[in-house]
């Protein structure tokens, strides 16, 4: 399989404080990875490397097989979706005008096509028609998510980026995007690095699931062998309640003390 | 007072609406160049960050400088008149602009950027579809406060001889006319307030995001931009004929009248036009220039400070040295002195009229003998002066019972109720002419000689050499008491300064 992305021997430090110290990581074309640590541990610096906001301070990024160090990085980031947490749409434009942003960096001339897109990819992710007038502060947070997502979608990019996109709205909105999102990336084949903190979102989601701690890769597997067979004991101990978090009857409960294998095989 | 204000601005609407224009112009002006110039700075040291201390303490330093003192700073370059103030209003504007923008630009939150960064906008992109809508609101506040500021302080471009309501305050604070003071200053707060409702209203518009409200805001910005470009065009095209006399006048009553005379008589007798700058602030010291520069081609001046001022003598002068005075002018600046008009503006001393007759008081000698009986009034400054109190003691022997310090204005109230007995004054003060006093002789030529004529570029009378006629039939027409009068017309009696000319003239039989 083609490889979307991969990290070749990468170190960052800022002076003398090491924040990633030789990760090496390929990433399948097509794959949804999820990226999960504790806070500090280089998740959200590793996504960043990807689009160039960053630049390792050793190592090489490879997308689609090529150097980044060599390429455009403004040609580079119109490719990659990119979402991060929060409210960060542009608030002094609508609804259509944020998600027609990047296509307007793309190609100004094609106002048909970039407004069919735009329309095409508030249905994806849920958003009526209607909305396209309206201002950022006149939505509710998880509109928001979702203008977000449609937004780093609306180029048809190969590569989405995400960063904690769900981290600021409710349970039952997190859930609807979470479904919503796994569908996309279904439909599209689009290769996800979404960084989370919450182990079962990163569970739920991720094809694969990349742990990290104090900027070294801990595991990264499929989410099935996370949870049956920990690396370390810093994923073990990630991944402990999630093991135990069964998806029974309420008459099999008794028998659930060590599920999370199958629990992993219930979600699939 | 306020009625007052009224009348004087029903029957002056013209020069208050004309004054009004002016003041427009220019503080728009001013304020079109501060926000594009002061907008552009403002953005490059928000984006090249190191630059940004040492710009906003430039800045800041020229702000701190007073506007009396910058506007002097900026004669010497760009002359006296409108660009003067302009400049000067513009340098006031510029860092409320500058701030602002700054302000606004690098107060933006950083997540947003990062996020249009990563989206994979170029700096110059990122600069325009993010920063600038969203300082905005900041930079819009700031031209708020600059807008105000600028329509406000534009009202001391006056004092450089620019336009705007400002003439009329000053005019008003030198001819002691109040409530003109008060119409150009109210009409000032009026103008400001006025710009800042318009601009609230431009802010309040611009809030609205619904398509409709859009396009209203596109018409009404469209047609606020013809108009703003129009009034400019009007401003800039060229008004100055070939043919007109600049004359310049210092703020003094009686130069205002000296300088409506001229014109009265320039336009009547030949076919010159005439530009007349009433009451230019700093006098001499602001007009020299401008006359060496060929700003202006006229101005009424006094022989004792010709001889001080201008050619910077020591001493004292008297009209002894007039023939050296002429020569120097001729030699060092090109210009002469021409008409002289025959009353002397110089100090002197009064005494209440029923003392001077009572012990027959004629001279500054006479009052050798009885000054120990007689209380002597002066302002302030006279006491402190080199040639003042002590020196005119000295020089006549005179030994005064006391003295009192009072504000020039009062003097002549004092004197009239007998709290003093002895003055100074100056020989053309308005209050001369109708207070019971005697103004006595200065025998031993204390004072210098302040005979006022006029100051004329050389160049300007040989090529008009009809002007001569004009300065012959002024020459020696108005005495001590002829000027002192008109000064009390236009400062007591309320007179337009035109008006007391005109009537001046008419009496002397050279109106025709």
């Amino acid at each position: 399989m083609k490889k979307a992305i991969e990290f070749k021997n990468i170190k960052k430090a800022y002076g003398n404080k090491v924040v990633i110290d030789g990760l090496s990581l390929s990433v399948d074309k097509g794959e949804f990875v999820t990226i999960i640590g504790s806070s500090g541990c280089g998740k959200t610096t590793a996504l960043k490397m990807v689009n160039g906001l960053i630049e390792p301070t050793e190592g090489d990024i490879l997308v689609d097989g090529e150097n980044i160090r060599n390429k455009n990085l403004t040609v580079l980031r119109r490719n990659i979706g990119y979402a991060i947490q929060g409210s960060v749409l542009f608030p002094h434009m609508t609804v259509e005008q944020n998600v027609s942003y990047v296509p307007n960096l793309l190609n100004k001339k094609d106002k048909a096509k970039t407004k069919s897109a735009v329309s095409k990819w508030l249905k994806i992710v849920g958003l009526d028609e209607e909305m396209k007038e309206r201002y950022p502060s006149e939505l509710s947070g998880g509109q928001q998510q979702r203008v977000g997502i449609a937004r780093a979608l609306a180029a048809s990019p190969d590569i989405l980026l995400m960063d904690e996109p769900f981290g600021a709205v409710d349970e039952i909105t997190r859930g609807q995007l979470q479904v919503e999102l796994k569908q996309i990336h279904q439909k599209t084949g689009i290769t996800i690095l979404f960084v989370t903190h919450d182990i079962g979102e990163a569970l739920k989601l991720g094809t694969k699931v990349l742990v990290m701690d104090k900027g070294v890769i801990q595991q990264f597997a499929e989410p099935k062998e996370l949870l049956s067979k920990p690396a370390t004991d810093f994923v073990k101990q990630l991944v402990e309640r999630e093991r135990r978090t069964c998806h029974l009857p309420d008459d099999r409960l008794n028998d659930c003390e060590y599920s999370g294998a199958s629990c992993a095989a219930i979600k699939e | 007072m306020l009625q007052n204000m009224w009348s004087v601005f029903i029957e002056k609407k013209d020069l208050f609406l004309g004054l009004l224009l002016e003041h427009l112009e220019i503080s728009l002006l001013a304020i079109f160049i501060a926000i594009l110039f002061g907008g552009i700075v403002g953005i490059i040291i928000s984006e090249f960050q190191k630059s940004a201390k040492p710009t906003l303490g430039i800045i800041n330093f020229l702000y701190t400088i007073p506007s009396i003192s910058m506007l002097g700073f900026l004669i010497p370059f760009s002359g006296i008149g409108n660009a003067t103030a302009v400049i000067a209003l513009t340098v006031y504007a510029l860092l409320p602009m500058v701030r602002s923008t700054h302000t606004g630009m690098t107060n933006i939150d950083p997540v947003i950027l990062e996020a249009a960064k990563g989206m994979g906008s170029t700096r110059t992109q990122i600069l325009f579809k993010v920063k600038m809508p969203l300082a905005m609101p900041v930079i819009l506040s700031g031209v708020r406060n600059m807008v105000t500021m600028t329509i406000a302080l534009a009202g001391v471009a006056s004092f450089i001889g620019a336009g705007g309501l400002g003439v009329a305050i000053y005019r008003g604070i030198t001819t002691n006319n109040a409530a003109m003071t008060m119409a150009g200053s109210l009409l000032i707060a009026i103008l400001a307030l006025l710009m800042d409702l318009i601009l609230g209203f431009i802010e309040k518009r611009m809030k609205k995001h619904s398509v409709k409200a859009k396009k209203a805001n596109r018409i009404m910005s469209i047609t606020a931009l013809l108009l703003c470009l129009a009034m400019i065009g009007g401003s800039m095209l060229p008004s100055s004929k070939q043919d007109t006399i600049q004359i310049a006048t210092k703020p003094m009553t009686e130069q205002y009248v000296l300088g409506e005379m001229l014109d009265i008589l320039i336009e009547q007798d030949t076919d010159l036009s005439v530009n007349l700058t009433q009451g230019i602030g700093g006098g001499t010291s602001n007009i020299q220039p401008a006359m060496e520069s060929g700003e202006f081609d006229i101005y009424p001046e006094y022989t004792g400070t010709g001889w001080n001022m201008v050619l910077k003598k020591e001493g004292l002068y008297t009209e002894d040295l007039f023939d050296t005075l002429q020569s120097e002018y001729r030699n060092s600046y090109d210009m002469e002195w021409i008409g002289m008009y025959g009353f002397n503006n110089t100090y002197g001393l009064a005494v209440r009229r029923e003392i001077a007759e009572k012990y027959d008081i004629h001279t500054y000698s006479d009052l050798k003998n009885i000054s120990k009986q007689l209380i002597f009034g002066a302002e302030y400054d006279f006491f402190e002066r080199e040639d003042g109190y002590d020196a005119l003691c000295k020089t006549y022997g005179l030994e005064f019972e006391k003295t009192m310090d009072m504000d020039i204005g009062l003097k002549y109230q004092a004197i009239d109720q007998g709290k003093i007995d002895v003055m100074t004054i100056f020989t053309t003060d308005g209050q001369l002419s109708v207070s019971d006093v005697t103004t006595l002789e200065d025998d031993k030529g204390f004072y210098p000689s302040y005979l006022c004529g006029n100051v004329i570029r050389s160049e300007v009378l040989d090529k008009h050499p009809e002007l001569k006629d004009i300065f012959n039939k002024l020459t020696g027409i108005i005495s001590d008491d002829d000027m002192a009068r008109m000064n009390y017309a236009v400062e007591t009696e309320g007179k337009e300064p035109r008006e007391a000319a005109r009537a001046f003239l008419e009496n002397a039989g050279l109106l025709k």
